[in-house]
């Protein structure tokens, strides 16, 4: 088995690199996306406890984006898969599980947008930014679509006991976010009973 | 609470990587020496190991390269001398 190792690793090299980076990139997603949306629920209101949040939601973020370029070029430099930068680059071009590889491609592009978006929440405004930024969830679900459709290891229990672990919390922290959210909207809608005696009586006085 | 420091992100990162690397490589290289476990190979594994195989060309982007005739090596057999012993003279006597 060890004389076979050379060998693996010269033929299918690429191939282990975009598994393991993808792999590396898929748990990375889901622990920003877990920090996230636990950041953004408030359950503990120790005084740091947000800005060691904020500091993993963000470094975690930057670290699968950067494997998630790792597993674009690996994709790329893959000599069976050949895929050309258009397989790589459009959706739905690549004709291996074409609309699973598809998703997989929108999914690169939204993390990568969505990443830079919070380096220009200062220009776009923060109001923008936020709406933007609940779209990070479809990252982490067409990820975990792309990776069930089209990965290899659809078959490990390692890959199948990592979502079946991770994806019911993000899927309940993900409802209870947009019904906070829906809630303090509502609340910004509707004026407050206090501020609104208070106009009043500056109004009369 | 102490701010958590990005190395140690990018090298639990990395560690991780590492460790997948290793083990998909001598996961593929086991079933790949012990023909036995070929059963036991995933999907992408057996697709892969056909030889050949590849995926689907896209139409109307596959290049028609014609095949090379290539004349078949002809390896003269090699002239084994038959074993024969040597028969004792027949002795025959007549009346």
């Amino acid at each position: 088995m060890i004389e076979a190792i050379p060998h693996t690793v010269s033929t299918q090299g690429w191939w282990i690199v975009s598994r393991s980076s993808a792999l590396v990139a898929f748990v990375l997603v889901t622990v920003s996306v877990f920090l996230g949306l636990t950041m953004a629920s408030k359950p503990v209101r120790k005084p740091g406890f947000a800005k060691t949040m904020r500091t993993l939601h963000e470094q975690t973020a930057l670290a699968a984006l950067v494997a998630i370029a790792v597993h674009i070029l690996a994709v790329l430099a893959d000599p069976w898969l050949k895929p050309g930068v258009a397989g790589v680059a459009v959706p739905f071009v690549l004709s291996l599980d074409r609309f699973w590889n598809g998703i997989g491609v929108i999914a690169a592009y939204m993390a990568f947008l969505l990443g830079r978006s919070f380096y220009l929440r200062g220009r776009i405004g923060p109001r923008l930014w936020r709406q933007a930024h609940r779209a990070t969830i479809g990252v982490y679900v067409l990820g975990l679509f792309h990776a069930l459709g089209a990965g290899s290891d659809t078959e490990s229990v390692l890959f199948l006991g990592w979502v079946a672990i991770t994806a019911v919390p993000i899927a309940i922290l993900f409802v209870y976010r947009m019904g906070t959210a829906r809630r303090a909207e509502a609340r910004r809608r509707t004026p407050a009973v206090g501020g609104a005696s208070a106009k009043l009586r500056a109004k009369f006085e | 609470m102490a701010n958590p420091k990005p190395r140690a992100i990018v090298l639990g990162s990395l560690a991780l990587f590492v460790a997948l690397f290793v083990l998909l490589t001598v996961q593929l290289s086991a079933s790949a020496s012990s023909p036995g476990a070929s059963h036991r190979k995933s999907k992408a594994a057996n697709v892969r190991a056909q030889p050949g195989a590849g995926p689907e060309p896209e139409a109307g982007t596959t290049d028609s390269v014609e095949s090379e005739y290539v004349e078949p090596e002809y390896v003269e057999p090699e002239y084994v001398e038959p074993e024969y012993e040597e028969a004792p003279p027949v002795v025959t006597t007549s009346s």
